[in-house]
Formats: C-alpha cells, structure tokens, sequence
C-alpha cells in the first residue's frame, strides 16, 4: 500500500508525559534556574566569554545557527508558494512550528546573552536605528517574523483546536480565518521576506569581524552563502523531524513528498557547495585549504559532510529508503551548522593566545533551551494538527472511541 | 578633484550646492586619500599624537586616565597603585613596552580608543549607543542605549572596546577622549601631564602636519617615514610615530579604507532606502495570490470530497 499524507493528524495514542519529555523539562528547568544566576552574577561568572571572545554560544549556536535549522517554514514555504511544489503543503504545519520554536528559543536566548537587555526598547524607536548595521537589521527583523507572520502561519492548528473543543466557539473560529485568509498573501510574503533578508545579516555580522574570520570564511558573499545554507538546513530539519517522529510513532510515511524534499535538499546544497568552491577559487585561498591546521580541518569536515549528504540524499531518493533518507538530512544538517558556526567561533581568531570554551552553566543553559523547544514541540504534535498523515489514519482515529471524540468534532464540516 | 557618487547623490537629496562644497573641502583636508563613499574626519577633528621615540614609560599618562575617569585601580598590594597588563574593564589608557629578543631597540606604545575616522563600532551598534560626534569627532558611549549585544568588541579592529563581565550592569569600557575636561577647555587627562610631550593634544590636521615636520626634521628615525593614523583602516584621530615596525607595537596593518567601507559596502548598498527588500516583497506577493487562488480551489473541493474541514 502506497502512503500519502493528506491531512494533518495529531500523535494519538501515546501520553504526553513520557519520560523523553520529562527529561527535556528537567533539563529547561535547570536552564532557567542558571538564567537567573547570570542575571545577577553577570556573564563574567556564568560564562567562558571574555573580551577577545566576546560572542559565545548562546549567540553563535543558539541563534546564529540553529535559526538556520529553524528557516523550514521559509524554505518550504518559499518552494510550496513561490515555486508551486504542491505536495510540501501539507508539511507546512511541521516546518512552521520547528521554525517558530527554534526562532523562540533562540530569541529567548539572546535576551539573556546580552548585557543590558532593559535597553532593548529602543528597538520601537525607529529614529534610534542605525540602519547600517547588519545587527539592527537583524535585532528588528528577526523578532518581527517571528512574532507577526511566523506566529500567525502557526494559528490554523490552534484555531482547528478551538473549534473542536466547545461548539459556541466556532463562529469566531471562523470569523478569524476569514479575516486571516484574506491577509494570507500579504502574510506569506513577509514570512519569507524577512527570513531572507535577516538570515543573510546574520551572515553579515561576520563581516565586521575582518581578519579575525580565517580568509576560508570571510567572504563579500558570506550573507548569500548564510541565507543559501538556511534554506537547506531549514529543508533538512524538516525532513529530519517528520522521518525521526514517522519512525518513532510508527506514523505512514509518505515516500514521494520525501523524495521531492530530498531533490530539492540536494539541489540546494550541490549549489551552495559549487558556489562556495567558486568563491574560495576567485578569492585565492584555495591553497588555505591544503595547509595542516585546523581550520582547514573544519573546512574540509563541512564540505565532505554536505557532499556525502548530497550523494546520500540523491542514492535514498533512488532506493526510498526512510533510514537512510534520515541520515542523509542529519548529515546535510550537521555539515550546514558546522558552516554557520564556523565563522563565528571556531574559525574565529581574535589575537593570538584568545581563548574560549563554555563553562558548564553556559552549556546547560544553551542545552536547555534548546531542549525547551523540543520539549514544547513534542507536546504540541501531540494535542494539535501537526504532522501530516495519510487520510485513513484520520478515520481511523475518528472511529476510535474516546480519545479522539473531542478531535472528532473537526471533522464536522457544519 | 573628481565628485565620488554619493558626493553627488548626497547633493541631490539635500538639494543644496553647499553639501558638494564640504565633501570637496573636506576630501581636500586628508590630502593623498582617495575620494570615497565614507566620510572623512570632521575639520574641527581632536586628535593625539603619540610619538615613541619621546616616550620614556613613565605611565604619567596612565594613572592620570585612572584619576580622571575614576575606573578602578587595580592594586594587588598596597602602595602600587595600577598593574593591569592590557586594555580592560578598569583600564582605558596604557603604556605598553616592545622588547624584541636581540635586546636592541625597545619602544614603548599608548594604546586607548583611536576614535577612527569611520569606526567599526560606531557602524555596528545597532541603536547608536557608541556615536562618533560630528564636531569633534570623539567616539562615546551612551549607557541610556547600549543593549550590551559586544558587537563592537567583534568589530574593533584594534581591540579596543571593553566589557564589565562581572554584575548585572555592565558597561562598555573605553577611552572617550575626556570629554568632560575638553567641554571645560582642557586637554585630556594623559596629554596634559606627559612629562616629554611624547603625546600631545591639538586638532587632527595641525597633527598631521606636525608629525610630517618631525619627519622631514628626522629623515629615516621613523619607521617609514609614516604617520600612523593618517590613512589607516580610514583615518584615525590617535596618530602614531615610530621607531620600530607598528606592527610590533599592537598596531595592525590596515588597508586604506574603513572596516565599514570594506566590509559593510554592499550591505549599505542592498539595503538603501529598503528598495530592494520592496520590490522583492510586491513581486513575491503578486506570485503568491496567483498561486494562493488555485490552492483556495483545491481546498474546497478537498472539504466536498473528504467532507473534512479544510486544513490551511
């Protein structure tokens, strides 16, 4: 029997206290308790950072490259709206809600790694703005989508919720989709605007750090090649997401919109290599890469895991095998992060004898918030819409007596 | 002198012949630089000029910074009254010595802010918290609006900028030039007791004119014969002479143009009056409706085959 995911169902049957989930919340609770010690200790204290390193992890991974992990509902939602790939519409519930956690928690993050965060209001002072500097375009642009178009794409699974759980809700239900769709275009289109422009800033920041980014990073075109790499993490990380629960829950799997995500992941990244290659070449740093350092370490580290994972992706979409498929994203999202974080840590090389690694606090911390977000995702799939299913599952758990009586109520159609 | 294109753009947007005028007296200011998209120093610049060959690391200098600007003093016993080693949180000024291994020809270098001419920090920051001023052209720090992100210690490219890690108020750290005594007509703290006037204050061109005479005085004592800070990284308002090569002294080697202008060019230029962004959002919404019509059509007939609600 062939597959195909037709609509979004919920995870059935499986409790959300599990002891995965229990974890995850332990490991954010403890986070938010060495919040509250560097709120009051100071950075100095809870972290590794110091003047030569001035930027640690909760910037350079939490944000920094893990938001490109979080660029799903861009990415697909650009290839499903911009570029008609009608079958990735029914996983943009999943790439919505890994972007709007990832984006959360990296926002959530940021506010703590900064020194003076009472100072943030000047961000609703546009008069206050340098509008040269790539950190403003991202400090304004970033929490924007997540807060307006990236938020509002997340309202259907909520609002189909609300509709099934008391019927004196549903005329405002509709009354809001109503109005919601017919901003919809408009909203779209600054969900995948922003994105583009402040995934490449992101990039951009680097910029200003000059010679100390290793001449193998520091690149005119390091925004393109940021937001580039953001699209097929973002790819990646759904697909990752969707074979990881499909083979965790034992939920179908729909090989063929796989096999076009993989097509399209393997296609953004067999550009992003030439384009990169093409850069190092026209530069001259080419012999940079032949030297015995580190940094030629990493380079040949990220293009090897992302030229395995085009070939890995290319031989899945051939033999559509789900484990492999799986491996292949993980691969292509390892070796894309490893790229992202690069020029802002690894290949970071203030002066010499700078030094950094992050003290455990700051790792729980960062740890923790990522695992926050897991934590919320997992709770979510399994009380809303979210990831996609074949249509008979949806029956099924409809004829399903009690546990989804309440769910059932949405299939109604008034 | 040729008119660069924002020279001309920049007469356009104000309408006024005069603003033509200044980017031509102004480029005409730092002689030998190339006309440019980035600014140079304002007429009435500030400046310091360090030069090494006086210095006879005395660190007058650096408890007089300590005095005025009340940072910390850093004293392990009681009776030394300033250790630090580098630039830091409690630290705005300092005297550094070069030793080279042969033993031969030591020198000793001042290092605070250089408040460049274009500064990296400045074009950073992100809510002008760190502002050059358009007289005097002093870079400060502005604790109402600094978020505390440390992009200026990334951008810096002479390390400058400093951080408070310890509490929950910290401050950005840097030498602002003792703004306070220049608003009372006084020199900066350091300059007005160097014993040697191997630092001395006074305004940017009359500086540069002043280490060029040195140099004509004193042909070859100075490493190429070259005022550091002149054009460096864009121009700087600290000004160096020295004896040893300035890359032995912390200062590095800089191409003529600013950190922004090399860096940020593109940037500035993709994001001018927020054109590009717009005309990328109207043509991505034009395609989106198209696209968003025939998806709206699919949904109902999905609702009437399956009789399901529809799933946006």
């Amino acid at each position: 029997m062939i597959d195909q995911w037709e609509r979004n169902v919920p995870v059935y049957d499986v409790p959300i206290w599990t002891r995965p989930f229990i974890g995850l919340c332990g490991l954010g609770g403890l986070a938010i308790l060495f919040v509250s010690y560097r709120e009051l200790a100071g950075l100095g204290p809870a972290s590794g950072m110091n003047d030569a390193y001035a930027w640690g992890i909760w910037k350079t991974f939490n944000t920094m490259t893990l938001t490109g992990l979080g660029s799903g509902a861009f990415a697909i939602g650009v290839a499903a709206w911009l570029f008609k790939k009608k079958n990735l519409h029914v996983v943009m519930r999943t790439a919505c809600l890994t972007s709007f956690l990832a984006y959360l928690s990296g926002l959530a993050l940021l506010g703590v790694d900064v020194g003076r965060p009472w100072n943030f209001y000047w961000v609703f002072t546009p008069w206050r703005w340098n509008l040269h500097s790539p950190l403003l375009e991202v400090a304004v642009c970033m929490p924007t989508y997540a807060m307006i178009p990236l938020l509002l794409e997340n309202f259907p699974p909520f609002t189909d919720w609300l509709y099934s759980q008391k019927p004196q809700y549903r005329p405002y239900v509709k009354k809001s989709e109503e109005i919601m769709i017919r901003f919809y275009p408009f909203i779209v289109g600054l969900a995948y605007l922003l994105p583009a422009m402040h995934q490449s800033s992101l990039g951009a920041l680097m910029l200003l750090g000059g010679d100390r980014v290793y001449p193998l990073w520091q690149t005119p075109w390091l925004p393109i090649l940021y937001v580039w790499a953001a699209a097929f993490l973002g790819f990646s990380c759904v697909a990752g997401t969707l074979l990881f629960c499909s083979l965790v829950w034992k939920r179908p799997i729909d090989r063929d919109v796989l096999v076009e995500m993989n097509r399209i992941t393997a296609g953004l990244i067999g550009t992003w290599l030439m384009f990169r290659f093409a850069d190092i070449l026209f530069r001259g740093v080419i012999n940079l890469a032949f030297k015995f350092t580190i940094y030629a370490g990493l380079f040949w580290m990220e293009t090897l895991l992302l030229a395995l994972a085009l070939w890995m992706l290319l031989d899945s979409s051939r033999l559509r095998d789900p484990r492999l498929m799986f491996h292949a994203h993980l691969m292509a999202a390892v070796g894309g992060m490893l790229y992202r974080f690069d020029p802002t840590t690894l290949a970071f090389q203030p002066k010499p004898g700078a030094f950094y690694f992050p003290t455990p606090i700051e790792l729980f911390i960062s740890v923790g918030f990522v695992a926050l977000a897991i934590a919320a995702f997992m709770f979510l799939v399994k009380v809303l819409a979210i990831l996609p299913a074949p249509m008979r599952l949806w029956y099924s758990m409809e004829a399903r007596e009690n546990k989804s009586q309440r769910l059932a109520a949405i299939t109604a159609a008034d | 002198m040729t008119l660069s294109r924002r020279e001309i753009l920049q007469g356009i947007t104000f309408g006024t012949a005069s603003a033509v005028a200044t980017g031509a007296a102004s480029g005409a200011v730092a002689s030998g630089v190339a006309p440019s998209e980035y600014p140079d120093a304002p007429p009435a610049a500030v400046a310091m000029l360090y030069d090494n060959t006086r210095c006879v690391g005395c660190q007058s200098c650096v408890s007089a910074c300590v005095e005025v600007n009340k940072t910390l003093v850093n004293a392990p016993l009681p009776g030394i009254h300033h250790t630090n080693q580098e630039l830091n949180a409690t630290t705005k000024n300092i005297i550094k010595l070069y030793k080279p291994a042969d033993g031969k020809s030591y020198a000793y270098v001042k290092q605070q802010c250089m408040h460049c001419v274009d500064p990296a920090c400045v074009a950073g920051c992100m809510f002008k918290g760190l502002q050059k001023d358009p007289v005097k052209g002093i870079v400060t720090w502005n604790s109402k609006v600094c978020v505390g992100c440390r992009y200026c210690e990334i951008a810096c490219p002479y390390h400058v900028p400093k951080f408070q890690w310890q509490g929950f108020n910290p401050k950005i750290v840097k030498c602002e030039f003792c703004k306070e005594r220049l608003a009372r007509g006084l020199q900066p703290a350091c300059t007005s007791v160097c014993p040697t006037k191997a630092v001395v204050f006074g305004k940017r061109t009359e500086l540069i004119a002043e280490a060029k005479q040195r140099i004509r005085e004193y042909p070859g004592k100075y490493y190429q014969d070259r005022v550091f800070g002149e054009i460096e990284g864009g121009g700087t308002q600290v000004l160096y002479l020295s004896k040893v090569p300035f890359e032995k002294i912390g200062l590095p080697d800089l191409p003529p143009e600013s950190m922004p202008e090399k860096y940020l060019k593109w940037q500035k230029r993709v994001y001018s009056y927020l054109a590009v962004p717009t005309v990328l959002y109207a043509s991505m919404v034009a395609v989106i409706r198209g696209n968003w019509k025939a998806h709206q059509k699919h949904m109902i007939e999905a609702e009437k085959s399956t009789g399901l609600r529809s799933q946006l």
